[in-house]
């Protein structure tokens, strides 16, 4: 184990653990906590009410501390796989717990419970208190019943909809898969929703509940050629109801997932080296996700180990570069009312024109940096510590025409989707792995090309981008962190000056 | 709690709500992890926790639930809706489950003394490795020092009369750091897993290993990109091995998705490469009396000097692959079914020193990171990020960061040449020092 590596998952892990919503305002709670979520979908439902909160929390300052919090979660979800013509598997989860959290000074305690009940909460503050012993206490405030605006919005929840509907909805993309071409011998469709539901509730006041629902399709097509293979993958996500499939088709999802299958069929070996690289508009934005957006996340600012230190203020990129983390878009993977600390979602400029002016924090960073919350505190689940996340995550539009960005772009590498790839956010060295690549020649894209690593450090890859387009575009992901968290990266077509390749072949 | 007992009420349960067949997985533990920073604490957290997942059968058709709730109620909605899920799934002759009631006995896995060392001295030794890290003047930073245990029961209970149980421990300790120079900032980090806390590895040497990672990259110097001899340091071989381990798994062979596919019984790499899966080893991180579905776990020769001798095998797959579980079902936990997995995967061990290979080296690369997924299950394509040193004349040159290093996995396996008896079993997935012949290097 590594402990500095960040990374984004190329291969959705068995067991997805992420969020979701049914839409509408961030509900005003009942005393009875966790109201019913889908009919008839939740066990038993635990019953708490707001004293029975305050005490939890009151206890939980009682050695010391400045911040109590009481997290309670229940989540309702649904895997099925659709896989060599076979509905293979269906995975029905329920899972429900409570943490609670202590903050004194620099030092967080922390303990959960999967039973919700009053004693089993009065033992975790007990357990959590340990780290505050001694130290001066904070009078925590009554909790209030609160709301926030909302970002999601649903037409038809996931809880009325029928399981065959859900198979409808793979076997469309299967079947769609398998007609692209006779070369595809395989798809494997993973499809995975939830809803989740939050109570949070803490000393300085607040009370917070909402449900969030989540769908997440995964298509897999696997490509055989006379003498080599490749697996392609495209994803489609948004906190939704099921009428996202109306918008984003199944049968698109599986077209483009077979298209990369076979087009990669005919790759060559990747050149080794430096090169200009033009990247296509979309997931491609993980690369900024990784390489600049973990090193401005507010714990490693907080721990002067990051990059970014002592850079706020500073230029630190081209002036055509400006990114933008933000939790508002709507029903965007990324996306949730507020975070699961409670604090508002917003648009956060991280870079702007090339200058550093924000990084994000979590309720402990924004504290240690005297800096305002930006939403940014998120966890896997009730058994995680809340630690700074981002959200959807991007370059901002910018102005060039993307076919110039390509057409003056002499030799190099077109990268048209990348699998994923991790950095060291205390030097800013990251690595990525590419899904579909091609050569340019002399502003065009030609062959395409096969094990393509793109690696390098932060610095230089945001002083390199030397073209912007005005194409924006986002796709959806997994960022890990020691937890896991549904996100969107995004980007318009960019230009990246000297980048290195990793290949197999000298050029 | 009587957690057997459970399991085995619950699988009739299942049976009288209408399942042909079912399996109760059940585990139950608890968790204690601190982080210490600047000699403070600054991270405590403990939980106990506990769950249940059922495998229901209906006429050949498969579905599975799982609930943290073990109250009754919730119990009986999760079978329910188990149940439910399974009319919806296609049927299988395959789907179903082992009736192996043996389990191999391994000595070492659980340590009870664990939970009565008390909370304090854990705490000292966190801050104890930290400072021993910190002691060399060119490391000017602390990125925490980590101390963590978990200990838990797996219970298993099906249809087939099966019902087996096992406790098992673990302890880690680990601490990051980070070098500085000028403008230059390099970071290390070490760690060590045991299932006993006397058995982690005295302070002092991760640590050690832990700043020498971080300063020893100070001061990197660019290469060419040249083809040359790569070798692969003790922290890297999983680089190699994660890739062959998604091939040789038996629903990708059976899938076409392996580039080992059709190579059983022929030969993938030199002689000297001989890959072992082994459950069994006594206080293994990765050994278990049982795998994830209740079938003995074994130690198997994957591939023997360079001969492709197995594949990898739960009970569903090794019943449509005509053949026996190899007891490799592996569970994410009570929230998942059972997949594919390894127990302990490793590169056996050669007969030379590490130092004998860096010697025998005129011109090539140790690598001490690698970056990316490694080699491709499905192509046998390799691409990755890499940093480490360079190597001149049978000596180390001078530190090299920022390369690539790409090729294919016949490449890799057969260009295999030197391998060392640096073999260290302290972590799951483990190759000792290793050259291959020659890779594709990138550079400036």
């Amino acid at each position: 184990m590594k402990f500095q590596g960040y990374f984004v998952e190329d291969i959705p892990r068995r067991k997805f653990l992420e969020l979701s919503l049914k839409g509408g305002v961030a509900l005003a709670a009942t005393p009875a906590l966790l109201r019913s979520l889908l009919a008839g979908d939740t066990a038993s439902r635990p019953k708490v009410d707001l004293e029975d909160l305050n005490r939890v929390i009151r206890h939980a300052l009682s050695q010391g501390g400045e911040f109590g919090e009481v997290y309670i979660e229940h989540r309702i979800s649904r895997t099925i796989l659709l896989e060599e013509g076979k509905f293979k598997s269906a995975v029905f989860g329920i899972s429900q717990g409570a943490g609670v959290r202590v903050l004194s000074g620099d030092k967080t305690g922390y303990a959960y419970t999967d039973e919700i009940s009053q004693e089993k909460l009065i033992r975790a503050a007990e357990v959590a208190s340990f780290v505050a012993r001694g130290a001066k206490t904070v009078k925590p405030v009554n909790i209030k019943v609160d709301s926030r605006p909302s970002y999601i919005t649903v037409k038809v929840p996931l809880q009325t909809v029928a399981d065959e509907k859900r198979l409808e909805i793979m076997k469309r993309a299967h079947d769609a898969a398998l007609a692209y071409d006779a070369r595809i011998k395989m798809a494997s469709i993973n499809y995975y929703d939830e809803v989740r539901s939050r109570v949070i509730a803490n000393s300085e006041g607040l009370y917070l509940t909402d449900d969030l629902p989540l769908l997440f399709f995964i298509v897999q097509t696997l490509g055989v050629g006379s003498n080599t293979s490749h697996m392609g993958r495209e994803r489609l996500s948004r906190h939704s109801g099921i009428e996202m499939f109306d918008e984003l088709k199944p049968e698109d999802a599986a077209r483009t997932c077979a298209r990369e299958s076979i087009v990669m069929l005919e790759a060559k070996d990747a050149p080794a080296g430096k090169m200009d690289v033009v990247m296509q508009n979309g997931w491609g934005g993980v690369l900024v996700h990784e390489a600049v957006g973990h090193p401005l996340e507010g714990d490693n600012i907080a721990r002067e180990t990051g990059v970014f230190v002592g850079k706020l203020g500073k230029k630190v990129a081209s002036d055509k570069f400006t990114m933008v983390d933000d939790g508002t878009l709507p029903c965007f993977r990324g996306t949730t009312n507020y975070d699961d600390e409670g604090t508002q979602m917003k648009r956060s400029v991280l870079i702007q024109d090339g200058v550093l002016v924000k990084f994000m924090t979590d309720i402990l960073s924004a504290k240690q940096l005297k800096m305002e919350r930006t939403g940014n505190g998120r966890r896997e689940s009730f058994r995680n510590i809340p630690i700074v996340r981002m959200t959807n995550t991007f370059i901002d539009r910018g102005k060039d025409n993307p076919d110039d960005i390509l057409a003056s772009t002499k030799s190099g590498l077109y990268v048209q989707s990348l699998s994923g790839g991790s950095v060291n956010p205390t030097t800013g060295v990251f690595n990525f792995t590419c899904r579909e690549v091609y050569l340019i020649e002399n502003g065009r894209k030609t062959t395409p090309v096969k094990g393509a690593t793109l690696i390098g450090s932060c610095l230089d890859v945001i002083q390199g981008i030397d073209a912007v387009g005005d194409d924006l575009d986002f796709g959806p992901g997994i960022c890990g962190k020691g937890q896991a968290a549904e996100v969107a990266a995004g980007q318009p077509t960019v230009r990246i000056r000297g980048i290195n390749v990793g290949g197999s072949r000298a050029r | 709690m009587d957690y057997k007992g459970l399991a085995e009420q619950l699988v009739k349960k299942c049976l009288k709500k209408g399942a042909d067949a079912a399996e109760v997985y059940i585990e139950n533990g608890r968790n204690l992890s601190l982080e210490v920073r600047k000699g403070e604490v600054e991270t405590v957290e403990e939980a106990a926790s506990y769950g249940a997942g059922f495998r229901v059968f209906l006429k050949g058709k498969m579905a599975f639930a799982s609930s943290n709730d073990l109250g009754e109620r919730a119990l009986e909605e999760a079978i329910g809706r188990a149940i439910e899920f399974a009319k919806i799934t296609t049927p299988d002759p395959n789907n179903v489950l082992p009736d192996d009631m043996g389990m191999t006995e391994i000595a070492g896995l659980y340590d009870p003394q664990i939970a009565q060392i008390p909370m304090e001295q854990k705490i000292d030794l966190a801050k104890k490795i930290e400072q021993l890290a910190m002691k060399d003047s060119r490391i000017t930073k602390s990125d925490g020092a980590r101390y963590g245990e978990a200990e838990g029961e797996v219970v298993i209970a099906s249809s087939n009369g099966l019902v087996k149980s096992y406790r098992s421990s673990a302890c880690s300790l680990g601490v990051s750091v980070v070098a500085e120079k000028g403008d230059q900032k390099s970071s290390g980090g070490e760690f060590c897993g045991a299932r006993s806390y006397k058995d982690l590895k005295p302070a002092e040497e991760v640590a050690a290993k832990a700043a020498r990672d971080a300063y020893e990259m100070l001061d990197p110097r660019p290469v060419k990109t040249p083809k040359a001899a790569v070798i692969f340091h003790t922290d890297v071989g999983y680089a190699l091995l994660g890739g062959i381990l998604g091939a040789v798994n038996g629903e990708r062979v059976l899938q076409g998705a392996s580039f080992l596919g059709k190579m059983m019984g022929r030969k993938i790499g030199s002689e000297l490469v001989t890959l072992v899966d082994d459950g069994t080893l006594e206080k293994g991180v990765a050994s278990e009396p049982f795998d994830g579905e209740g079938v003995s776990t074994q130690k198997r020769l994957i591939v023997e000097k360079g001969l492709l001798k197995g594949f990898m095998y739960n009970t569903i797959v090794a019943k449509r692959a005509g053949v026996r579980s190899t007891g490799n079902a592996s569970r994410g936990g009570f929230t998942s079914l059972p997949g594919i997995g390894p127990h302990q995967f490793y590169l056996a061990a050669g007969q030379v020193r590490p130092d004998d290979i860096i010697k025998a080296t005129k011109i090539g690369l140790l690598v001490k990171e690698v970056t990316g997924y490694g080699i491709n299950p499905v192509n046998g394509n390799f691409s990755g990020g890499a940093s480490g040193f360079w190597v001149e004349d049978g000596r180390i040159a001078f530190p090299v960061k920022g390369l690539t290093i790409a090729g294919t996995a016949d490449e890799m396996l057969n260009g295999i040449e030197m391998v060392a008896d640096d073999l260290d079993l302290s972590k799951r997935m483990a190759a000792p020092t290793f050259r291959i012949k020659l890779l594709q290097i990138g550079g400036e």
